[in-house]
């Protein structure tokens, strides 16, 4: 079975008024079918080039690039015809409402009237928005801007899904709806390739992630296969009594507020833990987040320019 | 995508773009009408009269024109603020569906100004079968290279008020300047050969001669189809060759 996406040493360089600069360097990746793929990283890491140059909206520098077998630039056409896409930052168009927007959408892409009725009733009911179908888009918030974007792409009967930041700017509860349409659409086998900042959202969503920074893939791997390969892989968190001195020793230590944190291994946090608890300390211990991982790889990339796996 | 399903994506961008529009903001119609109105009202007092049928020609000509401008504004507002033309990238649709989907709902548009300058033609011209042919062969030439200029126009911009600089300049130099709105005559010897270079000049020509204004030899006619259209087909090819629907 071919990969959904596949890239090998994928490389961009944008080049404006004879300043060029690289967005994306020698990027390998092999994303499999019927999941959700998570890209993370900060801004300008190059997960939006990335995402534009798989559905075919900007064409690399260099290397290659292809969705379910087919090379994105020869086989442009048959590409098309298997991906949806939501841009970063794109808007519904305003004079149309929310019914409309989903509904033309399937039909512009060229499914059947009838099925496409069916399925924008279904995905306007999934994602919450069935109460203000007959709305202009105008007239919406943000955030429901967005969830009709989301629902005009799941709605559709594309196999490999591109959302770029598909939740930005929705609340808690709209964006646990979008999980769970995205959840959904993957349950039916499509394949999602999802960038976020959200690492929760990345975390909860991707069976498989990938950290972009400087344009080059930091780390790779299922969730837990990334945290596996942390070296420390507990935190804790230490406020009241305790100092940086007595902490040291157990791991590595950064300020927080109010306290400290501890990265650790399994042993030395256990007794850190104990040690603060007798002391009177609060504290909190827990496994590394995937923020953690990103803040350490991120940071260190950022004081560097040195990759390599998280260590903290 | 089979030609079935190429029609139907064609006919849907077209009624997304020219008919909801029209329920949604049916002010905007009127500033369709606008410009041509404006133009029609200025060269009518201006002339006491005698270039009223010059001016209903200029008027069908320029609000016509207005769909390539119309359609660079929205087409780059739609490329470069919505993101909606890379959806539409990301999906089956193939780039000549999405520029005529558009053109097709612009002229759908710009449907009741031409309906006001029809009007007014019946009104103050003989109308005859072979008017009327030559009225909708004219307009239909003017409406494909003013599309074709549109949309090649605005896939170079990356901010939508740069195209009001180049809609405004392009409405300049192909309905202002030429003479579409009064006779080639008006315009002095020595620079008339300046008018020669706007295609709307021959599709003025043609549409005054269809109004009776002058009368065209059947030689002269040709050359005017013939540059019209060759126009056009230029436009055509330099849209399907330099217009960007993936980004470099």
């Amino acid at each position: 079975m071919p990969l959904a996406v596949e890239a090998r040493a994928l490389s961009k360089t944008y080049t404006h008024s004879g300043k060029s600069t690289v967005a994306l360097a020698n990027v390998d990746l092999a994303i499999p079918t019927g999941r959700v793929y998570g890209l993370i990283g900060r801004n300008g890491a190059g997960k939006t080039t990335f995402v534009r140059i798989g559905a075919t909206q900007l064409a690399p520098t260099s290397g290659t690039i292809s969705v379910l077998g087919h090379d994105v630039m020869t086989e442009t056409r048959e590409v098309r015809t298997h991906i949806a896409a939501v841009p970063q930052e794109s808007r519904p168009l305003y004079f149309l409402n929310v019914d409309e927007l989903v509904y033309l959408y399937l039909t512009i892409r060229g499914m059947d009237p009838r099925d496409a009725r069916r399925r924008t009733n279904a995905i306007l009911d999934e994602l919450g928005l069935a109460s203000v179908r007959k709305s202009l888009v105008n007239h919406l918030s943000g955030g429901m801007r967005r969830r009709a974007m989301v629902a005009m792409v799941l709605a559709s009967d594309a196999e490999v899904l591109f959302l770029d930041e598909p939740t930005t700017g929705l609340d808690p509860l709209a964006r646990r709806e979008v999980w769970a349409a995205i959840r959904r659409a993957i349950g039916d086998g499509r394949t999602v390739l999802l960038t976020t900042h959200y690492l929760d959202e990345a975390e909860a969503l991707s069976s498989r992630l990938a950290l972009l920074e400087g344009g080059q893939v930091r780390l790779e791997g299922s969730p837990a296969e990334i945290r596996d390969r942390v070296r420390q892989p507990y935190r804790i968190v230490v406020s009241g009594v305790l100092g940086r001195a007595d902490l040291e020793p157990y791991g590595t230590v950064s300020s927080v507020e109010g306290g400290y944190l501890v990265f650790a291994k399994e042993s030395p946090a256990r007794e850190l833990a104990q040690l603060a608890l007798s002391k009177g300390a609060k504290v909190s211990l827990g496994p590394v987040t995937l923020e953690d991982i990103f803040l350490q790889v991120v940071g260190r990339a950022i004081d560097s320019d040195d990759a390599g796996e998280a260590e903290a | 995508m089979s030609e079935r399903h190429r029609l139907r994506s064609l006919l849907r961008l077209a009624y997304m773009n020219g008919v909801v529009p029209m329920r949604t903001q049916p002010l905007y119609l009127l500033s369709v009408l606008a410009s041509p109105l404006s133009f029609l009202f200025f060269v009518t007092i201006a002339s006491g009269g005698v270039l009223l049928l010059y001016g209903i020609a200029g008027g069908m000509v320029l609000t016509v024109l207005s769909i390539g401008t119309s359609l660079q504004t929205d087409m780059s507002h739609y490329r470069s603020d919505l993101k909606f033309q890379d959806v539409i990238v990301a999906s089956p649709v193939e780039a000549p569906i999405y520029v005529a989907g558009f053109a097709l709902s612009e002229l759908i548009y710009s449907i009741p100004g031409l309906a006001v300058f029809i009007v007014l033609w019946a009104i103050n011209a003989p109308v005859t079968l072979m008017a009327g042919l030559t009225i909708v062969g004219v307009l239909f030439i003017v409406w494909g290279f003013s599309s074709a200029l549109g949309f090649t126009l605005a896939t170079y911009f990356a901010d939508v008020r740069e195209t009001f600089v180049f809609s405004s300049l392009v409405s300049l130099g192909l309905s202002v300047l030429p003479p579409v709105y009064y006779p080639i005559t008006s315009i002095p010897a020595t620079f008339r050969w300046l008018a020669y270079l706007s295609p709307t000049t021959y599709a003025a020509f043609l549409l005054q001669g269809a109004f009776g204004l002058k009368s065209v030899p059947l030689s002269d006619g040709l050359v005017d189809w013939g540059v019209l259209i060759a126009a056009s087909v230029a436009l055509l090819v330099i849209a399907g060759l330099k217009a960007r629907w993936r980004d470099p």
